[in-house]
């Protein structure tokens, strides 16, 4: 007895085996089934994340919406965040597009006012700000979380595997991105500067920590100073609740108020950077810097062709995180740097006895 | 022969064994060779100063304080302490 007997099922088995799978593999769609699967189970687990930071969030918003004064915060929140969306007026007639983009957004901005003003009606202005940035993080939130869910579900209703493949690659920068928005509504609460408020804080140093001449339009100040014999008027959103203003808006009031004599605009804004670039680097270029949806950008250039004043735009570079986070020692240092730029240009573009503006962008939480 | 290809067999199929306890320890392996990130403590601070003669100091930030808020008078002269910023010092946590 050699054996031989007794070992040709076992191969015959493997063989029937082997047979099975290559067919199952190579002529059925198993493979992209489990492929489908597998990517699924990944994307709901990165979901259920999410949802912890949603839910994170909305935890330590209703703890401030409670210490502010507002009743009943969670209906506060519940009724805010699947409501107030925006429609995006019709793109292809650009006819006066932009006014009309304009309208939608101070409409909408009207409205969220209004609904913050009806649940803390006795609270300062700058406390209604910051809730109602606190109420947009939840939102955003919500809205990350519900578009990923959208997209799960419908790859898997088609069994889209392409499509969840993208959403795959996508998670990770989703994941980093909804961190930011989460960590964020601390910063909002605590009132302590957030990276975005770089132009804030270089055109408040610029004035030297100054109070407002006056409220040049609604939530946007207007500071006057003299910088080496030039005449400088700075321009920031209102603080020290979470604010942007209306720059454009302040900017092209302000000229119109001077004739147009003005020798030069620089703008100032925090810029997200590439990753291979540094945070905290500080560069200087031409255009407006400041990254709205479109009308106040396109009013502090429309103000600026119209004078033919010279447009100049200091960026210093920041991840997403670090711009809605509090500011980190090495974006301040980057704030001084920003600053000393901005007087250099002052300096050495504008002639003595002439007039500069400066618009600092971004958000203005914890500056005055 | 059956005891030699019984022994192949055993042999090929331990070796599998082995390849795949290998692969699930691979995860668990990078993990402990990675290095660890440095245990840091985050505190916010804010640099309170007199615009006029230039005196600076860093203290702990206090809540309700604001960069522009005048906080008293400067031990130096007249002029108001202002808060000039407000940031998060990291600090490296001793082991």
């Amino acid at each position: 007895m050699d054996g031989s007997g007794e070992t040709a099922p076992y191969l015959l088995y493997l063989l029937l085996i082997n047979l099975v799978m290559i067919f199952l593999f190579w002529f059925t769609d198993l493979p992209q089934r489990i492929q489908l699967q597998r990517f699924a189970s990944f994307v709901r687990g990165k979901l259920y994340v999410l949802e912890e930071m949603e839910a994170g969030a909305r935890r330590k918003a209703v703890a401030y919406l409670g210490t502010v004064g507002v009743r009943e915060p969670s209906k506060v929140i519940e009724g805010f965040v699947d409501n107030f969306f925006f429609i995006w007026p019709v793109g292809i007639e650009p006819t006066d597009i932009i006014r009309r983009l304009r309208h939608l957004i101070r409409t909408r901005e009207s409205s969220v006012r209004d609904y913050v003003k009806r649940v803390l009606d006795s609270a300062e202005r700058s406390v209604q700000y910051s809730v109602e940035t606190v109420l947009e993080v939840v939102s955003v939130l919500r809205l990350l979380n519900k578009l990923v869910r959208h997209y799960l579900e419908l790859g898997l209703k088609y069994n889209n595997l392409i499509l969840l493949q993208y959403l795959v690659f996508q998670m990770p920068e989703i994941v980093e991105m909804a961190r930011a928005y989460a960590n964020s509504v601390d910063a909002f609460a605590s009132g302590v500067p957030i990276g975005d408020g770089v132009g804030p804080l270089v055109a408040k140093m610029l004035v030297e920590w100054r109070e407002p001449q006056r409220e040049i339009v609604e939530g946007t100040d207007l500071y006057e100073v003299e910088v080496g014999g030039r005449r400088v008027y700075a321009i920031k959103a209102s603080g020290p609740g979470s604010n942007v203003g209306w720059p454009g808006e302040a900017l092209e009031k302000l000229v119109g108020e001077l004739g147009g004599a003005v020798d030069r605009i620089i703008t100032v804004d925090a810029a997200l950077k590439l990753e291979s670039e540094e945070s905290g680097e500080v560069v200087y270029g031409t255009g407006a810097a400041i990254g709205d949806l479109g009308p106040e950008k396109i009013a502090i250039e429309r103000i600026a062709e119209s004078y033919s004043i010279p447009l100049d735009a200091i960026l210093v570079k920041m991840s997403e995180a670090e711009a809605l986070g509090p500011f980190t020692k090495k974006i301040y240092e980057s704030v001084v740097k920003a600053y000393e730029m901005v007087r250099r240009t002052i300096v050495e573009k504008v002639k003595e006895g002439g007039t500069v503006v400066i618009v600092g962008v971004g958000n203005t939480v914890g500056i005055r | 022969m059956l005891s030699q290809q019984f022994d192949l067999l055993t042999v090929a199929l331990l070796m599998a064994l082995l390849m795949l306890l290998l692969a699930a320890l691979v995860p668990w392996l990078l993990s402990v060779t990675r290095p660890k990130p440095k245990a840091v403590r985050e505190e916010v601070v804010e640099l309170v100063g007199c615009p006029v003669c230039g005196h600076e100091i860093s203290r702990k930030y206090e809540k309700g304080d604001y960069v522009g808020k005048v906080v008293g008078t400067c031990p130096r002269g007249d002029g108001a302490l202002v808060v000039k910023a407000i940031y998060v010092e990291k600090y490296e946590s001793p082991k």
